[in-house]
């Protein structure tokens, strides 16, 4: 199966003052379609960096970021806000919602910036997200009139309206009580499963990552563990069952 | 849904608004104002001139036709050489004189008899002609403005003059006294600022002229029926570049007040311009919301400011009765466009600096 989402010894340094700082020192993975991962780490282990990158917000010192077989690295500007809105959906932890904006207005304004008139099928999922997340009536409300959870959910809405081909939630139960949480996690697992949507969570909770189903470690900008992506776990398990076997 | 936004945008903040539209409300005002008081005193002069119903006007050399401006003079007894030329059936002399107290007031001094020969004479609302030196005749918006009746003594040219007779408004001056008085009030004997000609047949005007240049060829003929649509401010050398000005430093106002309503509003929304970008919003489409959003602004200021015009040009009459205040269509059109234009200006560096915002620091924004 062919990788959704590959990087390939992605680097990158910032620059503090006259100081170097290395976020990320050669990551190497691989996500499918259709997966669940976590990315967990503690702060400053470079999650927030690969998500950035992942998301095509910035560009590598060096490696290949690619998502569905398009090296994203070195692409300008302009190409790459083209990327985050066609192909990309981010969810926030502090939910990000235009204030100004009703709650309605705020999943409209994706749909707006990916462009063209919205059809029956993309009007037909809109309304079955509306659903899954439990906030059709809450669409006239403008974000200081919705709690953190409800919040998050017109957020979940507003990045998965247009069917981006990866979710990138970062820390999104980041400002929220354990039973928002827990409602937020269902919904992404959700959509996950209904709708087949990739998603990763970035987070540095370990009770998060058992929501999904692979987990990525990392810890001073590289990965330290990986659960694989499915199809080579597939594998994996195949060889080791072949392997005892023969023994 | 740009619409929405700008509309979310500008409801949000609902004293940065009200204090970009007040602002641009009042750079409108104070080049209507401004305009439409010149436009409207200059006009109103040449009504006035018009309304004498000579057909010519005779001015000395280098004389300006804005006659508040005009110190020249030339002798009086011309009179008599101008009454030899062939078509020329009356001549009045005019000494122009500027009353500086109480406003700025053009005094005529003339001879009523020549003046009625060639005007028809004044309607008297009350009283009579002036009889002696010390005595005035005021038109009805003076002695309505300056709340004076027959009998009253003003102060004119330094004196306290009597009033004698109180005539209808539309011909010459607002006031009005003997020639020879005026002449000895400004050490201006025998002479005169303007010979108002009544011809024997008006259509003679080209014919009569070009008799008067050959006669006088450094002297100023103006046709008093075209004079009206001469006498506008772009016509007349001074004022339009004072209107320029008045107009340049309006403009500066509003841009500046737009630049910084703009860019305090851009520094403000910083976190919600990095979650546009992250949701795919091109540096286009932030570009394009935040000048249209400074044009919203600006237009609604704009009608604002129509509005507040109008409300201080009937302020500035009731005020000061004697002054005209008229909105042309051009400088209407002038003060709008000049707004939108502040509006344009004054938000392309703060929406400059907004697309350039990286998403990641945009989003890290407190």
């Amino acid at each position: 199966m062919s990788a959704l989402l590959e990087t390939t010894d992605l680097r990158k340094t910032y620059k503090v003052g006259t100081v170097e700082v290395e976020a990320l020192r050669g990551v190497t993975l691989e996500v499918e379609a259709g997966e669940f991962a976590a990315i967990m780490g503690p702060s400053g282990s470079g999650k927030s960096t690969l998500m950035h990158l992942l998301g095509a917000m910035t560009r590598p010192t060096s490696g290949r970021v690619a998502i569905e077989g398009k090296d994203i690295a070195g692409m300008n500007d302009s190409q790459r806000t083209e990327v985050r809105r066609k192909r990309i959906g981010f969810v926030f932890q502090r939910f990000n919602l235009l204030p100004a904006l009703t709650a309605q207005a705020n999943i409209d304004v994706a749909r707006w910036l990916y462009g063209g008139a919205p059809n029956a099928e993309s009007q037909a999922l809109f309304d079955e997200v509306l659903r899954l997340l439990e906030i059709g009536n809450k669409l006239n409300r403008r974000p200081f009139e919705l709690s953190g959870g409800e919040q998050q959910r017109v957020a979940i809405a507003r990045a998965v309206v247009n069917r981006p081909a990866i979710l990138l939630a970062d820390e999104p139960t980041g400002a929220l009580d354990t039973k928002n949480s827990e409602i937020v996690l269902r919904m992404f697992q959700e959509l996950n499963r209904k709708f087949g949507q990739t998603i990763l969570l970035v987070t540095h909770n370990p009770e998060l990552a058992s929501y999904t189903g692979r987990l990525i470690e990392m810890r001073d900008g590289t990965v330290i563990h990986d659960d694989g992506a499915p199809s080579r776990r597939k594998a994996r398990e195949t060889i080791s069952l072949s392997t005892g076997a023969n023994s | 849904m740009r619409r929405q936004i700008i509309l979310a945008g500008l409801k949000a903040r609902p004293v940065r608004t009200a204090v970009s539209v007040l602002a641009v409300a009042i750079e409108v005002t104070l080049i209507l104002v401004i305009s439409g008081l010149a436009s409207g005193m200059v006009g109103e002069s040449a009504r006035r001139i018009a309304g004498i119903g000579a057909d010519i006007m005779l001015q000395p050399p280098h004389a300006s036709v804005l006659l508040s401006f005009n110190s020249s003079v030339m002798p009086q007894k011309l009179g008599d050489k101008l009454l030899e030329i062939e078509g020329i059936k009356a001549v009045a002399p005019v000494l122009v004189q500027i009353n500086g107290q109480g406003g700025l007031e053009q005094v005529w001094g003339l001879d009523p008899a020549s003046f009625d020969t060639v005007s028809g004479g004044f309607h008297y609302q009350q009283g009579a002609a002036f009889s002696s030196p010390d005595e005035i005749v005021v038109d009805d918006w003076y002695a309505s403005a300056k709340k004076v009746k027959i009998g009253d003594r003003v102060e004119i040219l330094n004196e306290k003059l009597r009033i004698a007779g109180i005539i209808d408004h539309g011909k010459g001056a607002r006031i009005v006294m003997g020639l020879r008085a005026a002449q000895e009030r400004t050490g201006s004997i025998d002479k005169a600022s303007i010979f108002f000609i009544k011809l024997n047949n008006p259509s003679d005007y080209p014919a009569v002229a070009a008799r008067l240049k050959e006669v006088l060829p450094e002297y100023t003929v103006i046709n008093l029926p075209e004079y009206e649509s001469l006498m506008t401010p772009d016509h007349l050398p001074g004022l339009s570049e004072f209107l320029q000005v008045v107009s340049f430093i309006a403009v500066s106002i509003g841009v500046l007040v737009i630049f910084l309503s703009m860019y305090t509003s851009i520094t403000e929304r910083t976190r919600e311009i990095g979650v546009l970008r992250s949701l795919g919003s091109s540096k286009g489409v932030i570009v394009g919301l935040i000048l249209e959003e400074s044009v919203a602004l600006c237009a609604i200021g704009a009608v604002a400011g129509l509005g507040l015009s109008y409300l201080v040009g009937r302020g500035i009459i009731m005020a000061f009765p004697t002054l005209s205040v008229n909105f042309t269509p051009g400088w209407i059109t002038t003060a709008l466009v000049l707004a939108i234009l502040s509006g344009v200006i004054g938000s392309l560096y703060p929406s400059y600096k907004a697309a350039r915002q990286d998403p990641i620091e945009a989003l890290a924004y407190e």
